[in-house]
C-alpha cells in the first residue's frame, strides 16, 4: 500500500484529494481501535477479573483451612501469626455457602468491603454483627467479574439456606418471606417444611411501623441506603436494644445486573446454629441433615 | 495510521509481521495489566457495597 497511483489532472487536486483520503482513513482506523478496546474491556471485566480473583479466593481458602486447623490441633499459645504465605490483604475469617447454588458452593469471607477485600471473595461490613449475633450479618460480594460470588442471588427463594461457617459453629440462616408472601406466611409455612421455623418477624398488626416492617426477603434499594445493613435493617441504630433483635443475615450486590444503579438486598433470618463437632467437621452432614441432599 | 506504522518498521516483510506482532501482545498486555485496572473503579458497573 506504499505506493498509491496519481492518475488524471495530477497537481494540486490530486493531493488535496489524498490529504482528504487520509483524514478518513485515519478516523475510521481509530474508530476500529477504539471499538476494539471496548471490547478488550468487556473481556477483562468478565473474564480476566475472574481469574485473578479465583486464584486469590483459593489461597484465602487454604489460609483459613489452615487457621482452623492450627486452633483445632495446638494451644493457642502456640506462635500465633507464623504463616509462611504472605497474607496481603486477605482477611478471611468465616464461610459462606449457599446450598441453592450447589453443594459445592463456598467462598471465605473477607473482613471489610473495600475494593482490596472484595476482589478475593464476599466481604463483611465491620459494623455488622458477627455470625450468630444478635443485629445484622452484612455481606457484600461483587455479581459481575472478580469472581462473582453473587452472581445469582436474584434466583434465591424465601426459605433458602444461607450458611456460614466459622472455626466452631455451622450457623444455618434462611431467606425471610418476600414482600408479597408475607400476608399468607402460615399456610405457605405448613406447606413447605424448609420453612417451618422462618419467622415472618412481624408482631401482630402494626405493620410498617413494626421495627421489622421493612424487612422482607428481597429488596431493592438506592446505594445510598446504608441502613440496610443497620442492627435492625432500615431502622435507627438504637432502634430495638440487642438483646432483643432477631440475629439477621444481609446479603449486598449490585443491581441490575452490569449496573450499579440500585442494590440488591437479600435478608435472612438464623434459624439453626450447629455445633461443627455435632456433624463430625462435615458440611455433607450437615446438608442431610438440613434436608438438602 | 496503520499503513504508516507498517512503512516504518524495519526489515524484510516476515521480519514486520513479527514487530507488528509484538506490539499488537505488548498493547494489549498494557492495557490489561495498568489501563483498565485503573479505571475499572472508576466507571458506574460494580459498586456492590451500600
Amino acid at each position: 500500500m506504499s505506493q498509491r497511483p496519481e492518475r488524471g489532472n495530477g497537481g494540486r487536486q490530486a493531493t488535496g484529494h489524498r490529504a482528504g483520503y487520509l483524514v478518513i482513513r485515519t478516523a475510521g482506523e481509530l474508530l476500529i481501535t477504539a471499538g476494539i478496546v471496548l471490547l478488550l474491556f468487556v473481556f477483562y471485566t468478565l473474564y480476566v477479573t475472574n481469574w485473578t480473583s479465583a486464584q486469590l479466593q483459593r489461597e484465602s481458602e487454604e489460609r483459613l483451612e489452615q487457621a482452623w486447623d492450627e486452633q483445632d490441633g495446638m494451644d493457642v499459645s502456640a506462635e500465633a501469626g507464623t504463616d509462611s504465605t504472605d497474607a496481603g490483604t486477605d482477611s478471611a475469617f468465616a464461610r459462606i455457602r449457599i446450598p441453592a447454588f450447589g453443594p459445592d458452593y463456598r467462598y471465605t469471607v473477607q473482613s471489610g468491603v473495600d475494593a482490596d477485600h472484595l476482589e478475593i471473595g464476599p466481604g463483611h461490613y465491620p459494623q455488622s454483627a458477627l455470625p450468630g449475633e444478635p443485629g445484622n450479618f452484612g455481606v457484600a460480594g461483587h455479581r459481575i467479574g472478580r469472581g462473582a460470588p453473587f452472581t445469582d442471588l436474584d434466583e434465591l427463594s424465601s426459605c433458602d439456606a444461607l450458611v456460614v461457617e466459622t472455626a466452631t459453629n455451622f450457623f444455618v440462616y434462611r431467606v425471610l418471606p418476600f414482600d408479597e408472601e408475607i400476608d399468607g406466611w402460615e399456610s405457605i409455612r405448613q406447606r413447605r417444611p424448609e420453612c417451618a421455623n422462618v419467622p415472618t418477624l412481624r408482631e401482630a398488626g402494626d405493620g410498617a411501623n413494626e421495627p421489622y416492617g421493612d424487612t422482607v426477603g428481597r429488596r431493592i434499594v438506592t446505594p445510598d441506603r446504608s441502613d440496610a445493613v443497620a442492627p435492625v435493617p432500615y431502622r435507627e441504630v438504637d432502634a430495638l436494644p440487642r438483646l432483643e433483635q432477631a440475629a439477621l443475615i444481609t446479603l449486598t450486590t449490585c443491581h441490575p445486573q452490569y449496573s450499579d444503579r440500585e442494590r440488591l438486598i437479600v435478608h435472612g433470618v438464623l434459624t439453626q446454629q450447629v455445633p461443627k463437632s455435632q456433624v463430625q467437621d462435615d458440611y455433607g452432614q450437615l446438608l442431610e441433615q438440613l434436608g438438602e441432599v | 495510521m496503520y499503513a504508516w506504522l507498517w512503512r516504518h518498521l524495519p526489515g524484510p516483510r516476515p521480519v514486520r509481521a513479527l514487530i507488528a506482532l509484538a506490539l499488537i501482545v505488548g498493547v494489549i498486555a498494557l492495557l490489561m495489566l495498568v489501563v483498565f485496572p485503573w479505571a475499572e473503579p472508576l466507571l458506574p458497573f460494580n459498586n456492590v457495597s451500600v
